[in-house]
């Protein structure tokens, strides 16, 4: 057998097998925002404590800007009660308007989502598509505030985590939450079957987290404390 | 090495095509470098007229995410295509040479012939991909640089030089 005849089926079997050796080109780690930079910098500054540093940061800040830029659909004088509050010093009121920031960006993501996901004409493909990234969004804006909301409204930030983990298992092609934690027990048969995402559920959790973050923007305007 | 102890070069053509390959790199790099803002407009201007592609929504904080994402794939492209045509123009030089010296003329033909193609080949594969990515999105466009450039060229060079440290060992145990 010649040589070039001999390559043959080694060559059809590297070809073969190449595909499952997925090829290596990078991870991609995401990136802080303008704004969620800026609620990191002030909130190192906050825990410092140094609040005439976070006050700089705030007052030239992006949070700052693209406070003003959503002030449509904030609570009325978030900005200038932010403000006052770090001109006072006070670091827990002003985390506190911080925090209903946040919470206000995270709920307009999820209506818009609903929204979305509504839409005539969306094609379950598209629809399948949209509801993770929504919830990334979502997650990425909400995850800076968890703690504070834990500390201010535990039950909010406990509704909040299970309609959310409940979304993300509603979005995902499969239920692998309940594989990769063997801490979550047993799945429901239905939920176990399920191997496609189910965007009429999403909704309804997507909406759930509506109401969580509205009713957590009510309460922290101005801020409260558990009893 | 050959009977009298000398070491062959490799046909012109091979060489040509190694110092073609790393000017490439070179090149490839130094316009990274020089348009970086140019490149990643054109990129971003691209994905942007093709939001179905890349699953936009309209929404600032869900697509910057994703426009982000493929920016930085666009690029680790770039980079890859030039760090791998320079690598592998020395790899063509290296084994293309021990090639020449150690096979016979019918096999060494082929062996050559695989080396050279796969090892210049290949790297082009990051380049199309990233050529790719504002088009066809970064999953789709590296399938396609899979099919089209990465397995067939990357392939041929894998095989040729296994085939080539089999003739080495085999060599060695001659002696």
């Amino acid at each position: 057998m010649s040589a070039a005849r001999a390559a043959v089926p080694a060559l059809l079997a590297l070809l073969w097998a190449a595909p499952g050796a997925a090829h290596h080109v990078g991870t991609y780690v995401p990136k802080d925002n303008a704004v969620s930079a800026n609620f990191k910098e002030i909130k190192f500054a906050l825990q410092a404590p140094k609040l005439d540093v976070a006050r700089r940061l705030f007052e030239r800040g992006a949070l700052r800007r693209e406070m003003g830029a959503q002030a449509a659909t904030l609570p009325p004088g978030l900005e200038a009660r932010t403000l006052a509050a770090f001109r006072a010093g006070d670091a827990r009121e002003a985390e506190g308007h911080l925090v209903v920031f946040f919470a206000a960006l995270a709920r307009d993501l999820a209506r818009e989502a609903v929204r979305q996901l509504g839409a005539p004409g969306i094609t379950p493909v598209a629809r399948a598509a949209t509801g993770p990234k929504f919830l990334e969004a979502i997650w990425r804006y909400y995850n800076l505030i968890d703690f504070a909301v834990s500390m201010r409204d535990s039950k909010s930030s406990v509704a909040m985590r299970l309609a959310f983990d409940e979304a993300e298992t509603y979005a995902k092609t499969s239920a692998a939450p309940a594989a990769v934690n063997p801490c979550a027990g047993p799945r429901r048969a239905a939920d176990r079957a399920r191997t496609a995402p189910d965007p009429d559920r999403l909704c309804g959790s997507l909406e759930r987290i509506t109401q969580i973050l509205t009713a957590l923007i009510e309460a922290s305007t101005p801020a409260r404390r558990n009893p | 090495m050959t009977a009298d102890g000398a070491w062959r070069l490799p046909p012109r053509g091979v060489l040509l095509v190694a110092v073609l390959l790393i000017a490439c790199a070179e090149i490839g790099g130094a316009s990274m470098v020089r348009f970086k803002p140019e490149l990643a407009r054109w990129a971003r201007d691209a994905m942007l007229a093709r939001p179905a592609v890349h699953g936009l929504v309209g929404v600032r904080d869900v697509d910057e995410r994703i426009l982000d994402e493929a920016l930085v794939k666009f690029d680790a492209g770039l980079r890859l295509f030039h760090l791998h045509a320079e690598g592998m123009g020395l790899v063509i030089l290296a084994t293309t040479s021990v090639a020449t010296t150690l096979a016979g003329r019918g096999a060494g033909r082929l062996l050559i012939a695989l080396l050279t193609a796969g090892g210049a080949g290949y790297p082009l594969g990051y380049l199309l991909w990233s050529a790719l990515i504002p088009y066809r999105g970064i999953e789709e466009g590296k399938t396609i640089a899979e099919w089209v450039v990465w397995i067939p060229f990357g392939g041929a060079t894998i095989l040729a030089l296994w085939w080539l440290a089999g003739l080495v060992a085999v060599r060695l145990a001659r002696r």
